[in-house]
């Protein structure tokens, strides 16, 4: 007998997103297997058609409202689809500053993914309650609980609880050190965010951020409060979230097992080293085992089963958006992004695995090596919700370095935006790599005024429904063959589909 | 050592008032209502129509009550989609039992869609069904921004959903806003904007409000322009003219005289900077219009190569 097991909403994501799978009774055990899986985007909001007739210069401050998590992403996209259509480039200080204000949106959304959104489907919040030592947050949380529990609250330690029943850690010492870590992440992530802020005016949403560089200038006042944070960020990330992403791989050696999904990768590459088109994360694709170049000549988006008019797939520059609810077997508001045809997973994962196989030079060579020592895999395995996690923070690691270096390139008290002029008509394409993956903007400007917009977003690929060939996409892939202890608490759904970090409001826009 | 001390309370109540610049007894009924939510009499409820999550990011970067203070003790939060453990059928139990008992917070986060109300579901529910007997069963609403204020971007010229904010819904639907709803604009709110207006209505009850927009007076009355820091270049008619210049930014398409928010006095993320410390033109992220027209752009380079729709006047907000 199959079984519908559905989570909706699922939550601790951005956004309104609905998992739908149908399984089958697994054999000899008392749980079930996924047979097949729906990802639907529950929310359209129609960016893309606001953005057109409006001045061009609008695009880079609406589109961050695509995402308040990665906001700066956006912003990124947006300037480099306008620097091409306006044909200037960043000054160097200009560069530096946007790698920088990006980097810290990165710092941001990858601590609050692992603490905030993905590490309540691992640690044992309840064990706080048998918390025997000394440290002042945790006794706190400890009296907060016990005390809502004494109380017998409507609805006791909300938002810790209600829960998924489920295998998470045992050990009363490791749950309440990653609890105790879910509170310093909320601070290190605010101080991400003021990093941001140094030179972005303010977080989420900055508004320094310009085509040609950002109306910041780099004072000495200001590295400096950039690399005071940036310490404590280091410090964090080499003494807290690592070694937590190790322990809870450590603790659930299956999920190096567990939702691989398709295992193709495509990365457009971002953060330039200079004007050459140099990448501190290169592009390329991964598809089968081995690596290639990137060409943006392949990406199409595919409406077949989404919520607009029926139309071939198309590349962005001659994409559309004409939203048709309640369209015949469709079943989500996200379109099915493609390259050469296929369904690419982006993210993290994809870009660690770009720069690995693209040669011995790159970044990840070593940390990828020596994590997978240490965790006893060879790097295939890291195709995996467990190696999602860590790539995360491998990669949050070499660029908390990288900013280093670029707060040492920095002209001080010299410019940082480059003075430019706005052209009768032109496009431009802003290939960058959000927190999320692979994203991109696609801009025409015809009469002074936006005649095109449109984006593809990363979780536009990763939960991307089928396409008119009936593939599914990357996250649909990684839910189908997995077993579920309990469809009634299908906590391991949720791991899988959290591994992706999925921004829904992003993914539709 | 167990529980947040009466002290920690006034400690916060204070901050909260000082940076409304509100009085003393004002202070200690922050603090009281502080302890209230605290205390898991006033439980809130975080829900998000047609947003970018940005208010919620914003509340976190909230520093005095901190983020774990804030979502652990200071706002007794029963759910809010991006935080919570719950997920599934967990979560529509608690909405429907919150229903039941009511006496809550409600706080909106995101536009709402009545004319595609397929365009915004929560567990494949449109949020224009599941809203109004929440609506109705909350003590206040709170807006957290400008989309579930007055609409913000999903509600801008060419939108195909027909966004729009709360009060105008709730209008729509014969929900009474009086004294019972505010609206905390801002793209994104400012996190003291929201603990504040939490704090008070927990402590004190119904702010004083614009009558028109529902914002709260204590935070909402000055103009970014009347209290900028670069008032005197306004003065002295010394403007910048490029983006990086020293200067009043009010030729480059600062709409501060539009924008009225306490941004000058607070700034943003802990204080680190904020937009006219940085030399970015106010895009009045705070007013009822933003970002709303086509033909009323962010910026006025354009100006210089094509006729526009407004003049100074309109930007300065000195016309009727």
């Amino acid at each position: 007998m199959s079984q519908t097991v559905t989570i909706s909403p699922l939550t601790r994501i951005e956004g309104h997103l609905a998992i739908h799978t149908e399984t089958e009774p697994q054999p000899g055990g008392s749980g079930v297997q996924v047979t097949q899986a729906h990802c639907e985007g529950e929310m359209f909001r129609g960016l893309e058609v606001i953005l057109i007739g409006r001045d061009p210069l609008d695009a880079q401050q609406i589109t961050q409202r695509t995402c308040g998590v990665c906001p700066i992403s956006h912003g990124m996209a947006s300037v480099r689809a306008q620097e091409q259509a306006y044909g200037i480039r960043p000054v160097q200080n200009g560069r530096l500053l946007q790698n920088l204000i990006a980097s810290a949106n990165y710092f941001h959304s990858h601590i609050l993914h692992f603490y905030q959104l993905a590490a309540l489907d691992f640690v044992d919040v309840t064990a706080v309650l048998n918390y025997g030592g000394s440290d002042r947050t945790l006794l706190k949380l400890k009296a907060w609980a016990q005390s809502a529990l004494d109380r017998k609250d409507v609805f006791p330690v909300a938002p810790f609880l209600p829960r998924y029943e489920g295998d998470y850690v045992s050990s009363t010492e490791i749950n309440c050190a990653l609890l105790g870590h879910y509170a310093d992440a909320l601070k290190i992530r605010r101080t991400c965010d003021e990093m941001g802020a140094v030179f972005g005016a303010r977080l989420p949403h900055s508004t320094a951020l310009l085509p040609g560089g950002c109306t910041q200038k780099p004072t000495l006042e200001r590295i400096l409060a950039y690399r005071s944070r940036l310490d404590e960020v280091l410090a964090f990330v080499e003494d807290v979230y690592l070694p937590d992403l190790l322990e809870v791989g450590r603790q659930f050696p299956q999920y190096f097992e567990i939702g691989r999904g398709w295992g193709n990768f495509l990365a457009y590459g971002s953060f330039d080293l200079d004007d050459s088109g140099r990448k501190f994360f290169p592009a390329g694709t991964f598809i089968d085992g081995k690596w290639e170049a990137f060409d943006p000549r392949h990406i199409s988006e595919d409406v077949s089963v989404a919520w607009y008019e029926d139309g071939p797939a198309r590349h962005p520059y001659d994409g559309e958006t004409r939203p048709k609810p309640g369209k015949p077997r469709a079943y989500s508001w996200i379109k099915a992004p493609r390259y050469r045809g296929l369904p690419l997973e982006v993210g993290p994962l994809a870009r660690v695995l770009v720069d690995y196989h693209a040669g011995d030079n790159g970044w990840s060579r070593r940390p990828v090596d020596a994590v997978c020592e240490q965790l006893g895999l060879t790097p295939d395995k890291l195709v995996s919700v467990m190696g999602r996690h860590v790539t995360r923070g491998l990669e949050t690691l070499a660029l908390v370095r990288q900013c280093f270096r670029w707060l040492d390139e920095i002209a001080v008290d010299q410019p940082a935006v480059t003075a430019f002029e706005l052209p009768t008509s032109g496009r431009g394409a802003g290939l960058v790599e959000a927190p999320r993956g692979a994203l991109g903007h696609w801009l025409t400007i015809e009469d002074y005024k936006v005649q095109a917009y449109q984006s593809v977003v990363p979780t536009t690929w990763n939960c991307s429904p089928r396409d008119s060939k009936g593939q599914s996409g990357p996250v649909e892939k990684a839910l189908e063959g997995t077993q579920v202890a309990n469809a009634s608490q299908p906590i391991e759904l949720g791991r899988i589909v959290r591994s992706f970090d999925p921004c829904l409001a992003c993914a539709v826009h | 050592m167990a529980e947040i001390s009466r002290r920690e309370f006034l400690r916060m109540g204070a901050v909260l008032a000082a940076g409304a610049g509100l009085s003393c007894d004002a202070a200690q009924a922050l603090a009281a209502g502080l302890e209230r939510v605290f205390s898991g009499q006033k439980r809130v409820l975080w829900l998000q129509g047609m947003s970018c999550t940005g208010c919620s990011v914003s509340l976190l970067n909230s520093d005095e009550p901190g983020p774990v203070e804030l979502i652990t003790q200071v706002i007794s939060v029963v759910f809010h989609p991006t935080l919570s453990a719950a997920q599934g059928g967990l979560v529509t139990e608690t909405l429907d039992r919150l229903a039941e008992a009511g006496d809550f917070f409600l706080v909106l986060e995101g536009a709402v869609c009545p004319k595609m109300p397929q365009a915004c579901t929560v567990a494949g529910r449109p949020l224009t069904d599941l809203l109004p007997p929440l609506l109705k069963r909350a003590q206040f609403v709170v807006t957290a921004g400008s989309c579930a204020a007055f609409g913000g971007i999903p509600g801008a010229d060419g939108n195909l959903t027909g966004a729009m904010g709360l009060k105008e819904f709730m209008i729509d639907r014969g929900i009474p806003v009086e004294n019972k709803l505010v609206n905390c604009p801002g793209c994104p709110v400012h996190p003291h904007t929201m603990v504040t207006t939490l704090a008070y209505l927990a402590g004190v009850g119904y702010p004083a409000v614009d009558p028109a927009t529902l914002t709260p007076n204590m935070i909402c009355s000055a103009s970014v322009h009347d209290d900028c820091p670069r008032f005197h270049h306004w003065q002295k008619q010394h403007f910048a003219e490029h983006f990086g210049d020293e200067g009043c930014l009010f030729k480059l398409g600062c709409l501060g005289p539009l924008s009225r928010s306490d941004c000058s006095h607070r700034q943003w993320n802990g204080g680190i900077n904020w937009c006219i410390r940085a030399g970015a033109p106010c895009i009045a992220c705070t007013s009822e219009d933003f970002a709303k027209r086509k033909s009323f752009p962010f910026y006025r380079l354009g100006e210089k190569y094509h006729a526009v729709a407004y003049d100074d006047a309109d930007r300065k907000g000195t016309t009727t």
